[in-house]
């Protein structure tokens, strides 16, 4: 028998139902992000007009651009720090604050409070508190322990993490409400039945929690790697990139080749490449957590 | 925390907040073609930009003072932000009438950068534009036509603390060998010989040119001109001393500890307050340390490079002065300001405020009775222009700074620094 049309409730919409989203977005997005792209194959210094096509030469200086590097470098290493130490630690505080202990909602509302504070605002409170006078130091003096006071900002081997553990400070509680989301929608009989199977809270989260907790976990990761690799408030409030260039990320260089040197052809080539670093990764990431997710459910 | 720091961290987080709404207003500002903002037709508003001086709060009040009804936007904020967002701004369209600009060349917010793309309005007509004195006119014209009022003249050198150099018993040292000695004595009375504010770059570059004056210009007044003829190098030079001396002057404990964890506005709290007997910048430092301590008194020095007093050279030039946006909406009045902070008045203003020497003849400036040396150096003609003003573009500048961090925490040495610059400064304009 011929079929006329499947039922109703299953049809797709017409593709055309998205068009007005569509072209708000190629308007605001696509078309000037693209415009902009231009500039990347020219020497425009920012401010005066003329200009000229220089076509791949902003690439290839980049190749040969010790501090491009180092910054493609470092905005690497502090996205895949940033990722495992925020949800490391989100994880375990979602874990925490699902128990029932007495004082959660007041522990939640403390532990997510930082991430509604401006980047900018923290960057420079955490820049005052680690400062050599700073709260940090003093609070060591204090407890006997001056041999651990540092130059936490200062020492390019150590700038670099303060930025991950203030992002990580900042973040964790962010992570800590996605994560918590996701154990509130496990049905409680999944852990009875284990529990009355006999296994321990250990096996309990490994093999019931884990699985279940995959659409969070994907959201996360990629919450926090994006983030991660477009850090640039933290870093620019911090250390300005410094000392040197130890803590220059792609994001922070893009700025000051733009708005210092006026190289604005050269920083929107780095943009470009910017742009590309995350969209790939952002794209396989997703494809891993998305398999991952549908082999646990 | 002393209740110092407490208000030093207010005014960060005020700060702070500023920039974020000025981040957000830019955005705002930017993403339009050709927007008109609502402020046109309305004559009495005037929009100002200026670096934090400390100074130029007095200055508009005085100018609001002679011009009853009149309203005035003034936004202040540090160096190397203010030169990053003045550049959004005029290519943006967004910019505000009067705008602080550097004289010369070297530094994003220079007049030949701004002046050159056309962004600056022609102020050779103005009647002080041909009283300037030629060292002035030099840096404050592109190509034969003056973009830049220029009011005030600004040196650098140490500048002590008198108080706490009383209370630690020692004076200022009068030679290079007598500097490391006064040094190594401040350290051991526990309060360090200068405050070293290099977490912010731009603080970097200020003890080595106080160095470089004496070290490279006493024997080759003509150096600027050689390197421009590409006659000379950074790497081949004086510089090499200067950048030694300076690397000496921390190892003999001439700095408070972690100088790359303190910011530029820690290190006058620690000038202003005693914690270290004084500090290496320009003249402009006595009125923000006065803003800290409004009983301390202060002198400036010249920074002892050798042990010949009579060579002694201070790095002093004009001063970051004001420039009016060729596109102002309020261009009338934008040139009634220009002409208040070139008039006797005005000057006197700014100058005392901030503790400059006038760029005019007849301001009728009070100098503040701590630059009387640096006095002597102009008027004996033994000062040298900031070495960047001369510099053909703002990389090498850049270059150096980062360096100079990189230098201080062992991240390379001094020699590829100035190596780095050359090749920088060979890249040309």
């Amino acid at each position: 028998m011929k079929r006329f049309s499947a039922p109703r409730a299953h049809a797709a919409p017409p593709w055309w139902f998205t068009a007005p989203a569509m072209l708000l977005f190629a308007f605001v997005v696509l078309i000037p992000s693209a415009r902009g792209v231009y500039y990347a194959f020219t020497d425009w210094d920012g401010l005066d007009p003329d200009f000229a096509f220089i076509g791949l030469d902003n690439f290839t200086a980049m190749a040969d651009d010790p501090d491009a590097l180092q910054a493609i470098w470092h905005t690497l290493l502090i996205a895949v720090a940033i990722t495992v130490l925020q949800n490391g630690l989100g994880l375990l505080l979602a874990l925490g604050v699902n128990t029932a202990i007495k004082s959660r909602n007041l522990l939640r509302v403390l532990l997510f409070a930082p991430a509604v504070v401006a980047q900018i605002v923290t960057a420079y409170l955490w820049r005052n508190l680690l400062g050599p006078d700073g709260a940090v130091n003093s609070l060591l003096a204090g407890l006997g322990l001056d041999s651990w006071q540092q130059n936490w900002l200062g020492d390019p081997d150590l700038a670099l993490w303060m930025i991950v553990l203030v992002v990580v400070w900042q973040y964790a509680g962010y992570s800590m409400v996605i994560f918590i989301a996701g154990l509130q929608s496990i049905p409680k009989e999944f852990h009875e039945a284990a529990a009355i199977d006999g296994t321990g809270p250990v096996r309990r989260f490994w093999s019931v929690t884990r699985p279940l907790l995959a659409p969070a976990l994907t959201i996360n990761v990629m919450l926090s790697v994006i983030g991660g690799l477009k850090l640039f408030d933290q870093v620019y409030g911090m250390t300005g990139g410094g000392p040197g260039h130890a803590t220059d990320t792609i994001s922070t260089l893009i700025y000051k080749d733009a708005f210092t040197l006026g190289e604005f052809g050269y920083s929107i080539a780095l943009a470009a490449v910017l742009t590309v670093i995350v969209a790939a990764i952002s794209a396989s990431q997703y494809t891993v957590l998305n398999r991952n997710e549908k082999a646990a459910s | 925390m002393s209740p110092d720091g407490l208000s030093h961290q207010e005014k960060i987080m005020r700060k702070a907040l500023a920039a974020v709404a000025a981040a957000s207003l830019l955005a705002a500002c930017s993403s339009g073609t050709d927007s008109h903002s609502g402020s046109s037709g309305d004559n009495q508003t005037l929009t100002i930009a200026s670096i934090d001086q400390g100074s130029i709060e007095k200055v508009v009040d005085a100018f609001k003072a002679a011009n009853p009804g009149v309203t005035v936007n003034l936004t202040t904020s540090g160096a190397d932000q203010y030169q990053q967002q003045i550049r959004t701004q005029l290519s943006s369209g967004t910019a505000p009438d009067v705008m602080t600009v550097w004289p010369g060349n070297g530094n994003p917010g220079a007049t030949y950068v701004l002046a050159k793309p056309g962004y600056l309005l022609d102020l050779s007509d103005q009647p002080w534009a041909a009283k300037l004195p030629d060292a002035f006119q030099k840096v404050a014209q592109y190509e034969g036509k003056t973009y830049n009022a220029v009011f005030g003249l600004n040196g650098i050198g140490a500048v002590y603390n008198d108080q706490a150099m009383t209370e630690a018993g020692l004076t200022a040292p009068g030679t290079w060998t007598d500097l490391l000695a006064f040094c190594k004595a401040a350290a051991g009375k526990g309060t360090p010989a200068f405050a070293l504010g290099i977490q912010d770059n731009w603080v970097t570059q200020i003890a080595l040119y106080a160095l470089v004056a004496t070290t490279v210009y006493s024997g080759d007044r003509d150096f600027d001109t050689r390197m421009a003829a590409g006659q000379a190098t950074f790497a081949g030079s004086q510089w090499t001393t200067a950048m030694a001396k300076y690397q000496e002057m921390d190892a003999a404990g001439c700095f408070q500890k972690d100088p790359l964890g303190t910011g530029y506005e820690a290190s006058q709290t620690l000038a202003a307050t005693g914690k270290t007997l004084g500090i290496i910048q320009g003249n402009w430092i006595i009125g923000l340390l006065k803003q800290k301590n409004p009983s301390g008194t202060f002198t400036m020095k010249a920074l002892p490079a050798t042990d010949d007093t009579a060579s002694f050279i201070m790095p002093a030039a004009a001063g970051a002065g004001y420039g009016v946006n060729a596109k102002a909406e309020n261009r009338e009045l934008a040139l009634e300001f220009i002409t208040f902070v070139m008039s006797p008045a005005g000057m006197k203003t700014f100058n005392e405020a901030q503790g400059s020497l006038p760029t005019l003849p007849g301001a009728g400036t009070t100098v503040d009775p701590g630059l009387a040396e640096l006095t002597t150096f102009v008027e004996g003609n033994r000062t040298v222009p900031f070495m960047d003003q001369l510099w053909p573009n703002a990389k090498v500048q850049q270059t150096m700074l980062s360096g100079l961090q990189e230098v201080f925490s062992d991240q390379t040495g001094a020699d590829q620094v100035l190596k780095d610059m050359d090749t920088d400064y060979k890249a040309g304009s």
